[in-house]
């Protein structure tokens, strides 16, 4: 490769640059669409057709406040929130390392829009003296200000600067 | 008549396993799809020339769409039939996974339990695994629905 890594990516979002307690709103939102939701839904064989078939929907849940027309498929609501943190706090990540705690707060539909918010939890060393490792909660609210989503992601992050070996 | 799909809250009994359909190959267009349309911006899996730099082989699947696919391959035996995604639990990224490899998913129930605000259906639990070509577990989690009870 003709250019560093890390000329190709932003100068401020390294292990070094968070703080445990830390509480960043993420620059971007996004208006998930008919496109996004039935794309990707249909392109991982989700087979809940509660996300793709419209007419369906009408008799399916009629008391769950909601579920009268498709519902986005919660994995997509929750990959959408984390990818609006993406590049806050994944930019620099070398290894997703897992998830916990993650819960579906509300429906979301075809039009809402949602926006991400991240909370540092923790920060430890890793293994390796040119990563550590930070817990981030994520939060994704919808244009109404409505929790859709919470859930605690786990990664192992470059270090700026090296550990003294 | 009509070839129904899914399972009901009642198919469900704790221990019982599911060896999932399909297995699923993620193309390097899939994740490249995916990872722009959820604006996920580590080039580790938009440039493959930045993957290698970063020591793998090729670009690396994005997590979430590792995730979402074994989720896939799992709905139609656990969730189809209906009841809201709840949560995930204890999600753990075993191995990265590069682009072309394939993955299979497998369950098993771990709880099944009666809610009292939603007649009609109940709560069930289940620990899915997916597995890559070589039978290496690349991504654990627990995921909760509410799943509809028979009519």
């Amino acid at each position: 490769m003709h250019r560093s890594t890390a000329e190709l990516t932003s100068a401020n979002n390294y292990y070094e640059d968070f703080e445990v307690g830390q509480v960043i709103r993420h620059a971007r939102g996004k208006t998930v669409t008919e496109m996004d939701n039935v794309l990707i839904t249909n392109m991982v064989m989700n087979t809940a057709q509660a996300h793709f078939d419209e007419h369906f929907m009408k008799d399916f849940m009629p008391d769950v406040p909601g579920f009268q027309t498709r519902v986005v498929y919660g994995g997509v609501n929750f990959s959408m929130v984390m990818g609006l943190a993406g590049q806050d706090t994944g930019e620099q990540v070398i290894a997703e390392l897992g998830l916990d705690r993650v819960r579906l707060r509300a429906p979301v539909h075809h039009g809402d829009t949602l926006y991400a918010y991240s909370e540092v939890l923790e920060k430890q060393n890793s293994d390796r003296g040119d990563a550590g490792i930070v817990t981030f909660r994520h939060f994704g609210v919808n244009q109404n200000d409505v929790l859709v989503f919470e859930g605690d992601r786990k990664v192992l992050m470059k270090r700026r600067q090296k550990l003294p070996s | 008549m009509t070839w129904s799909r899914g399972n009901h809250f009642e198919d469900f009994s704790v221990g019982r396993e599911f060896v999932h359909h399909w297995g699923r190959t993620i193309t390097e267009s899939d994740n490249t799809l995916f990872t722009v349309l959820t604006l996920n911006y580590n080039p580790i899996y938009t440039n493959s020339d930045y993957a290698r730099a970063e020591g793998h082989a090729r670009s690396v699947v994005c997590p979430l769409l590792l995730f979402n696919t074994v989720f896939g391959l799992s709905v139609e035996e656990l969730s189809e039939i209906g009841g809201p995604f709840l949560g995930v639990d204890d999600l753990v990224y075993l191995r990265p996974v590069l682009v072309g490899e394939t993955v299979y998913a497998s369950s098993r129930v771990l709880a099944c339990r009666e809610t009292e605000n939603r007649p009609g259906f109940g709560i069930v639990t289940w620990k899915t695994t997916g597995i890559n070509e070589a039978a290496e577990p690349v991504i654990t989690f627990q995921r909760a629905n509410l799943v509809r009870k028979r009519p």
